[in-house]
């Protein structure tokens, strides 16, 4: 009797060409867009040869500079709040018997993720507008509110479906033991949940980094961050140096998450 | 204070960069993407004590969303002409009077008079341009000042060509092309523009902005805007912009003042600023459009004064004219035929 393999995805047919495609549509637009900020080509056209001077001239471009810092600021303050917020929504809806209106409230919590982003950008624009109009306050301060805003679901996710992959009975086991409340979410929970937090983190720092279409509905005189600015180049072309901004902003990106999945590893 | 020391501060003041006292603070400017010349808020930073800051828009439906919805915080905005008399219509502009600034002088007649701000109440020319044929002459030697080159293209260019992806440019030399009038809901005329746009577009190879491409000669024309035409000659020197003999619009972007603005006397001394030749001359050097601004040319950088895609040829200048905006229920129907097209 001949013995069977056991099912996996990848005795399947066609599952090596599936993933080859998926692989490239994924990252050969992007290589190719990084391999532009390496062109010593000023029109992006055809290999001229291998250069770093466009990360110079965009790191001297006081545009760039401003629009990258601020979209820096924006993504940490932003993911930050999300990602406590949504720790506690998390807690709260997983660690607790089911009740009317516990899905209502995964729904509420998880707007952002079903309302197409014009309608929730033409809204805030009309209703921060007002308060603008009133308190005469236009400062970065709509723009972490609404970034925070739609940044949760994506905080959210990862860290419920972490808390309901952990065992319960360490944290009964906690109680058992006289931990108060605090002293188990403190002691038991939270370093468990840890991993999800920072998933959770990572990805509204993301969500939060490359949001365009609200951004340009709310921001004020001078707040251009480095996605709408990029946008309001396209008219007349990508110029080199904003491919080597594009770069380096890619490069932080896969730096914070290789830092954060070492920390993971040697942590499990 | 004695008249003595008054005249004594006027004259320090004047010593010190023309009027700064009165002008310190803030302005700020919208405008389009890539369209302000940084040496140009310098210069206006440095001789006002003025901080400026620049934010972009991409389209003039945004910028007209974002200013009526209230609490922007902009000074300036950039509006094109034929969104202008909607601006004026919805109260969202400062009346600040450019025509009685003192470098109103400078204004090019031929701007003055425009009919979306007649006698330039207003707004202030920033540039203007037109859409038209590119063609690199060293791949099709023929007439290129007219739009058969990407409706009809000849045998060399097929397959070639660029088109930029903008609805109104395109749908205007389309109609134009078949004998139609801008705005027309002329159904006979209609099917013919769509007829002919249906069968040009498998002989274009992309509608894409930018059009670096001819340095590489993937492109050997397009439908694109004269400024770029110049700025790809400038890379590929056989690169040519043609004035379609069937007529063309004419676009420009004008420097107008919001009325809520927090910055109004700011925003005037700016609309003075950009009138001063040599100032002006500095928005063209950056975005390669002409500025309307006479006598600016002689600060322009080199090659851009004299070069033939931003002056348009006498026997042209009949056939172009201002590109208005439609009736909605016309805008609806060259919609649908945009949208069949880019199917």
């Amino acid at each position: 009797m001949a013995v069977r393999a056991p099912f996996s995805v990848r005795n399947q047919p066609g599952f090596v060409a599936i993933a080859a495609i998926c692989m490239f549509a994924l990252y050969l637009p992007i290589c190719t867009y990084v391999s532009y900020a390496f062109n010593s080509s000023g029109t992006g056209n055809g290999w001229e040869g291998f250069t770093l001077k466009w990360f110079g001239i965009a790191w001297q471009n006081r545009e760039i500079q401003d629009a990258a810092w601020r979209s820096l600021q924006i993504a940490v303050v932003a993911a930050t709040a999300a990602t406590i917020m949504a720790t506690l929504a998390a807690v709260a809806t997983t660690r607790t018997a089911p009740y009317r209106g516990l899905t209502l409230k995964y729904v509420l919590i998880n707007q952002p993720l079903i309302v197409p982003e014009i309608v929730t950008a033409v809204a805030l624009l009309i209703f921060f507008a007002r308060i603008k109009v009133w308190t005469d306050y236009s400062g970065m301060g709509y723009l972490f509110i609404a970034h925070t805003a739609f940044c949760i679901p994506f905080a959210y996710l990862p860290i419920r479906a972490r808390l309901e992959g952990m065992d319960l009975t360490l944290e009964t086991a906690a109680s058992d033991l006289y931990a108060n409340g605090w002293q188990t979410f403190r002691e038991v929970t939270l370093p468990l949940l840890w991993p999800g937090i920072i998933a959770g983190y990572m990805l509204a720092f993301v969500i939060s980094l490359d949001d365009v279409v609200i951004t340009d509905f709310i921001k004020s005189g001078g707040q251009d961050t480095l996605p709408t600015f990029m946008l309001g180049q396209i008219r007349r072309s990508i110029s080199p140096e904003l491919n080597a901004a594009a770069t380096g902003f890619l490069a932080l990106s896969v730096l914070a998450v290789t830092v954060f999945y070492l920390i993971n590893r040697k942590r499990n | 204070m004695t008249w003595k020391l008054k005249t004594l501060i006027a004259a320090l003041a004047l010593c010190s960069g023309a009027g700064a006292a009165q002008a310190d603070g803030e302005l700020h400017i919208y405008n389009w993407g890539n369209y302000t010349s940084p040496d140009l808020i310098k210069k206006f930073e440095k001789t006002y004590n003025v901080k400026v800051t620049l934010t972009d828009y991409d389209s003039n439906d945004t910028a007209l969303a974002k200013v009526r919805a209230g609490g922007h915080g902009f000074d300036i905005v950039v509006p094109s002409a034929n969104f202008i008399p909607i601006w004026v219509k919805e109260g969202l502009l400062l009346e600040s009077r450019p025509d009685q600034m003192e470098n109103f002088k400078n204004m090019d007649p031929r701007w003055v008079d425009v009919p979306w701000d007649p006698g330039r109440h207003y707004s202030v020319p920033w540039q203007w341009g037109t859409s038209g044929p590119v063609v690199d002459t060293a791949i099709y030697k023929g007439d290129i000042n007219t739009s058969a080159i990407w409706l009809d293209p000849p045998a060399e260019l097929v397959g070639k060509i660029d088109v930029v992806p903008e609805m109104n440019d395109v749908m205007y030399s389309a109609i134009k092309y078949v004998g139609g009038k801008w705005c027309t809901d002329d159904k006979a005329v209609l099917k013919k523009a769509r007829d002919t746009l249906k069968a040009a577009k498998p002989k274009w190879l992309a509608m894409d902005y930018g059009i670096e491409k001819f340095d590489t000669h993937d492109y050997a024309a397009a439908f694109y805007y004269n400024g770029a035409a110049f700025r790809a000659r400038e890379v590929t020197p056989t690169v040519r912009f043609g004035f379609p003999k069937e007529g063309f619009a004419l676009f420009m972007d004008s420097v107008a003042v919001l009325k809520d603005a927090k910055n109004p006397e700011n925003a005037k001394l700016f609309q003075n600023f950009i009138m001063d030749p040599e100032n002006a001359a500095l928005i063209s050097n950056f975005a390669t459009y002409a500025n309307g601004i006479k006598g600016s040319e002689k600060f322009m950088r080199a090659g851009l004064k004299d070069a033939p895609e931003l002056n348009i040829p006498a026997e042209f200048a009949a056939v172009a004219e201002w590109q208005e905006i439609c009736n909605p229920e016309v805008n609806e129907l060259y919609t649908k035929i945009w949208k069949d097209l880019l199917k």
